[in-house]
């Protein structure tokens, strides 16, 4: 009994870190992979960071805005695979952005 | 007097026309080599003569729509071009019926890139700019990594560098069918033809063992 007891405590705490982790960094994750953005559309808290990584043995870049209209708030390269790249989306807004590279990628991040 | 493709119709205009496809374009699925329905004995069979079929396909429809595009036949032009984008589509959905939707969303765009990179080569060739000439092959070959990457990444069996060498042999040989064309030279346009064709199997056969590596289950035999 004790020991189920143990077990439910540390099973519950390993639940409470791996909501944790997911909090702190799950949802804030762009995964690039096959040349899609994963998830396409991602909504944060004002402040909050978002890392993209790429999965791909290819470049891409992370660019504000859209092709047509490219928004200059940010613009990072991601050179290969595994490499990543962050941005602080410290005021509330829409923020569409797209691979330089392959304009067919492209994606929008929410911060309210 | 030679008759060059931007003073018949204007290279926006085939740019145009090439990348989108134009109204008469065919649905996969209702007529036309561009329907994969195969009466092969199994699933892999299917797969790997779908994929042939429509690589193949490719570049027959290519090969057309050059060849009016540089004759100055822009009816036929805007014919074949339709129909090869609809095989464009329909490679797509058979990399979706593989990968999903998504990643058919994403090959489309992929896909239809290396035929914009074609038109600009056709263009150069028609108005004699070789500046034109080189700097789409330059974005062909570069191109080529890119191809390679997407599939890399979505079947391991597939190496990246393997694919792109691949792809750059499509993309010399079709340039070869080019090339013939603008030359006027239909007996070295056609020769050209057939082999950038059956290169195509050097690129659907593996991608198809690949394929079948990787979703044994669903692609049995």
């Amino acid at each position: 009994m004790r020991r189920w007891a143990v077990g439910g405590v540390a099973l519950a705490q390993l639940v409470a870190l791996a909501w944790g982790s997911w909090l702190l960094a799950g949802p804030s994750d762009v995964e690039v992979k096959v040349f899609q953005l994963r998830p396409g559309r991602l909504d944060v808290k004002v402040g909050r960071s978002v890392t993209w990584v790429n999965q791909d043995d290819i470049d891409h870049t992370v660019t504000s805005g859209t092709p047509a209209s490219p928004g200059g708030t940010f613009d990072a390269t991601l050179a290969g695979k595994g490499s990543t790249t962050t941005v602080t989306f410290a005021t509330r807004g829409v923020y569409p952005y797209f691979c330089s590279r392959h304009q067919a990628m492209r994606g929008e991040i929410r911060a309210q | 007097m030679k008759r060059s493709l931007r003073s018949t119709f204007g290279a926006a205009a085939l740019a145009a026309v090439l990348l989108t496809g134009c109204s008469q374009s065919m649905s996969p699925g209702h007529g036309g080599m561009a329907s994969p329905a195969s009466t092969s004995a199994t699933p892999a069979a299917s797969l790997r003569t779908a994929l042939n079929t429509l690589f193949a396909e490719h570049v027959y429809l290519a090969a057309a729509a050059t060849g009016a595009a540089l004759g100055g036949r822009e009816a036929e032009f805007k014919a074949a071009a339709g129909a090869l984008d609809a095989n464009s589509v329909a490679i797509a959905r058979a990399i979706g019926s593989v990968y999903g939707k998504d990643a058919e969303a994403a090959f489309l765009p992929l896909w239809r890139r290396h035929i914009g990179f074609v038109v600009d080569y056709t263009v150069g060739a028609a108005s004699s700019d070789r500046g034109k000439q080189d700097k789409a092959v330059g974005e062909l070959v570069a191109y080529t990594q890119d191809f390679g990457a997407f599939l890399s990444a979505a079947n391991p069996n597939l190496p990246k560098s393997v694919v792109a060498d691949l792809v750059k042999h499509h993309v010399v040989t079709l340039k070869e069918v080019i090339d013939a064309q603008a030359a006027k030279d239909p007996a070295r346009a056609w020769a050209a033809t057939r082999t950038a064709a059956g290169h195509m199997q050097q690129i659907a056969d593996p991608l198809a063992e690949a394929i079948v590596k990787q979703f044994p289950d669903r692609y049995r035999g």
